[in-house]
């Protein structure tokens, strides 16, 4: 009955536990993404500063400057965002977090913990990104680095060098603020007003 | 096919606590029900419902392929006109799928036959996926039922496979999961829907299909203004594509789950059309557009709304002439169409409808649903089955 076994072949209980469960627990299986398959790579370092960047490449320590400087600039567009402290550093960790006030609002975010350049030594536009890394024990990304969309990157912060997918580099979508709420929904009202006999249901089939 | 009567687990309502699920009592009514199981022979299912079911789908896709070509199809579908692009667009990118559940006439005996396909915003997956799963185990361990027992049902292990492809191959790194306001079941559906992709690795925010907001620069945005790029929603595209924001669908850029061509083969227009395209087809029933109703010769006649769901607004029709309105609802303003009648099969005092399920082209287990009417509505009856 086992290879041609026609139902799930094991179902881990606890995380599927509710009762006592306050959050999803990260699951250490997180790992497995950077095999081979999809889309195209390229070859990228991770440096914590421009100075670790300059003692890498000490004849291009204007591309390091610059590019930590497109990547801070990424960093303050596209970081994720926190209404609390508490939410932020849940997720990043103790002091990982800064608190930020703009003209559409005040949150709370994580710091830049380092950024990724690719192709720095290209005559080619180079590309660099921000990225984070998490201090906290009930981040899926504790010690190691992660994108501002949520990529992580496989092994720990140690390690510097990665084959990254090219879509790390395409610059992520921005919002300032919300301009309106409530445009999905307005049929549910509409059809589960029916009849005396309504049983406020949802909409699957 | 058997229908064997069972002891319920004394703890399972203890158990359902425990493991979060809310839903198995509706209304004052059990819907989860373990006094009695199906049994199904290995045959009966590799032959008769898991081969059929991933045909019926590629039978499905094709007419999705036809749809999207066709102006003149996609208005007979009452798909939006200003929709048209961004639906033939959804499907010429092959956008991925996640899931869907087809709706089976099978009483154990010769081809079940398709009543309907729910493409877009199937339920009954936790029941399915997990709690069947887990009666089982409990029932095999305390020596209830044979050892050597099986089920058809890998759903789980497919969602948490697809979900682990969908962020490898698609780049879905975080989806946002989303149902309406005001429903346990939805809210528990969707809840298993997180735990399979988290443990695929994804991030798994949730919130409610009313509180989807509209960003400056053209894409949608959760509670804390943060974009949604990719985003499994159990909502209707019928819905969406006619509310406020579907104005928006197009620049918002988002991905979804399920993608928009699912409202082509969600909507009951696909009976006849597939009816057109493989007629006499084992699986199949006879279907026509309402105004094709004359081609539907003698006997009984079931119609249906194009767009509806849980057996609402439906109709008997006798030689053509009689109708008996078989439930009430708020659907039908699309127009119907017409599908022969082919009684579910009884055991006892019960209906039987089979759901089964597929996570994207892949036939992946089954539910049961029993009711004492009929038409299977909202409140039907879960009981799990078995391999024997």
């Amino acid at each position: 009955m086992s290879h041609n076994q026609k139902r799930s072949k094991s179902i881990h209980l606890p995380q599927l536990r509710k009762a006592f469960a306050l959050k999803p627990l990260a699951l250490g299986i997180a790992s497995v993404m950077l095999s081979a398959c999809g889309g195209s790579r390229e070859a990228s370092q991770i440096y914590v500063s421009p100075d670790d960047c300059k003692q890498d490449n000490p004849e291009a320590t204007g591309q390091c400057l610059a590019a930590y400087e497109a990547a801070l600039e990424e960093h303050n567009r596209t970081s994720p965002k926190f209404n609390t402290e508490n939410d932020c550093e849940y997720e990043f960790g103790s002091d990982r977090c800064q608190y930020v006030k703009t003209s559409s609002g005040s949150f709370f975010m994580p710091f830049m913990a380092g950024y990724m350049v690719s192709q720095l030594m290209q005559p080619r536009p180079y590309y660099s990104q921000p990225l984070y890394t998490s201090f906290s024990p009930y981040s899926s990304f504790r010690s190691r680095w992660v994108t501002s969309n949520g990529y992580v990157f496989d092994g720990d912060i140690r390690r510097r060098s990665y084959n990254a997918p090219s879509s790390t580099f395409e610059k992520k979508p921005t919002v300032n603020r919300t301009i309106k709420r409530g445009g999905f929904g307005s049929s549910v009202r509409a059809k589960s007003s029916w009849g005396s006999s309504s049983k406020s249901k949802g909409w699957g089939g | 096919m058997l229908r064997i009567a069972s002891q319920p687990r004394p703890n399972w309502e203890q158990l359902a606590t425990e493991f979060g699920f809310h839903f198995h009592t509706m209304y004052g009514e059990p819907y989860w029900d373990e006094s009695a199981y199906y049994q199904f022979t290995l045959q009966q299912i590799e032959q008769d419902i898991e081969d059929p079911t991933e045909e019926l789908h590629q039978m499905c896709l094709h007419v999705v392929d036809k749809v999207v070509k066709s102006e003149a199809l996609l208005r007979q579908c009452q798909i939006p006109e200003a929709h048209w692009d961004y639906i033939a667009n959804s499907w010429q990118q092959r956008q991925p799928s996640l899931y869907s559940r087809l709706d089976l006439v099978y009483d154990g005996n010769g081809p079940a036959k398709l009543l309907e396909n729910n493409a877009d915003t199937p339920t009954s997956l936790y029941e399915t996926g997990f709690w069947q799963w887990l009666w089982l185990e409990n029932l095999v361990d305390q020596g209830k039922i044979a050892r050597n027992a099986d089920q058809f049902n890998s759903l789980q292990e497919k969602l948490v496979n697809r979900f682990r492809k969908l962020k490898q191959q698609y780049q879905y790194q975080r989806i946002h999961f989303t149902c309406c306001a005001d429903s346990v079941e939805d809210r528990g559906t969707v809840q298993y829907l997180q735990d399979c992709a988290s443990a695929a690795g994804i991030e798994v925010p949730f919130l409610y299909v009313e509180e989807i907001g509209l960003g400056d620069t053209g894409y949608f945005t959760d509670i804390q203004d943060n974009p949604i790029t990719h985003c499994f929603k159990l909502y209707p595209w019928e819905f969406m594509l006619r509310e406020e924001f579907g104005d928006a669908l197009e620049t918002s850029e988002a991905q979804w789950l399920e993608p928009a061509w699912k409202s082509v083969i969600s909507n009951k227009a696909l009976l006849p059309l597939l009816w057109q395209s493989f007629e006499n087809h084992p699986n199949l029933l006879p279907a026509f557009f309402e105004q094709d109703a004359h081609k539907a010769h003698g006997g009984k006649w079931i119609k249906k709304p194009l767009f509806s769901r849980e057996g609402a607004n439906i109709s008997l029709l006798e030689d053509n002439q009689q109708r008996t309105q078989l439930s009430d609802g708020p659907y039908g303003e699309e127009g119907f169409v017409i599908q022969q009648f082919n009684p579910l099969p009884r055991y006892g005092e019960h209906y039987v409808l089979i759901g089964s399920w597929l996570v994207d082209n892949q036939a992946a287990g089954i539910s049961i649903r029993e009711d004492s009417s009929l038409i299977t509505q909202d409140l039907s009856r879960y009981l799990p089955h078995i391999i024997l």
